[in-house]
């Protein structure tokens, strides 16, 4: 029964790849956008990233880079 | 490999006791069994996770279902559908 309902990280992130999301970072600051890929380190490739200082939408980039040991 | 299968040298082994003395519990015998239920993540930098687990891997990465964070001002009013927690800043996790 658990096995059905287990999603372990690797499956959810391979799940989630093309959908929206938002990546939190240790410092607070939050990146939304189209995710493209990650990898085991959780380095994460973001398209049409937007960024977003407390509730403030910072700056626009097109592909986002994250190096995984930033994430929360 | 052939050794193994020599008769005299299997193992034998002692049958458990079960129910008499609680065996050691691994760490992860306790998040495994959380699955499915709601815990709570306390973090090193001081933020809480309260959410569904969903799984985790030997990181301590956890997937969790809707998350209400609580930080140091307050509790955040919306409901996180489904994250990912990096394992790296897990202090503690509280099943519940």
């Amino acid at each position: 029964m658990s096995e059905i309902t287990k999603t372990d990280p690797s499956k959810f992130l391979s799940d989630i790849i093309g959908n929206s999301v938002v990546v939190k970072l240790h410092n607070g600051i939050q990146y939304s956008g189209n995710l493209q890929s990650i990898d085991g380190f959780m380095n994460i490739v973001l398209d049409d990233g937007k960024e977003l200082v407390g509730n403030e939408v910072g700056k626009n980039f097109g592909d986002v880079f994250i190096r995984g040991n930033n994430g929360t | 490999m052939l050794v193994l299968l020599h008769p005299y040298l299997q193992v034998q082994n002692p049958p458990m006791s079960e129910a008499s003395e609680p065996q050691t519990i691994l760490p992860l015998e306790v998040i495994d069994k959380s699955v499915g239920k709601k815990i709570r993540v306390l973090l090193t930098n001081d933020k809480e996770f309260t959410g569904t687990l969903i799984g985790f891997d030997d990181f301590v990465n956890m997937v969790l279902e809707d998350v209400v964070e609580e930080s140091n001002d307050g509790v955040s009013d919306k409901v996180i559908k489904k994250m990912l927690l990096n394992g790296g800043q897990v202090a503690m996790i509280v099943p519940s």
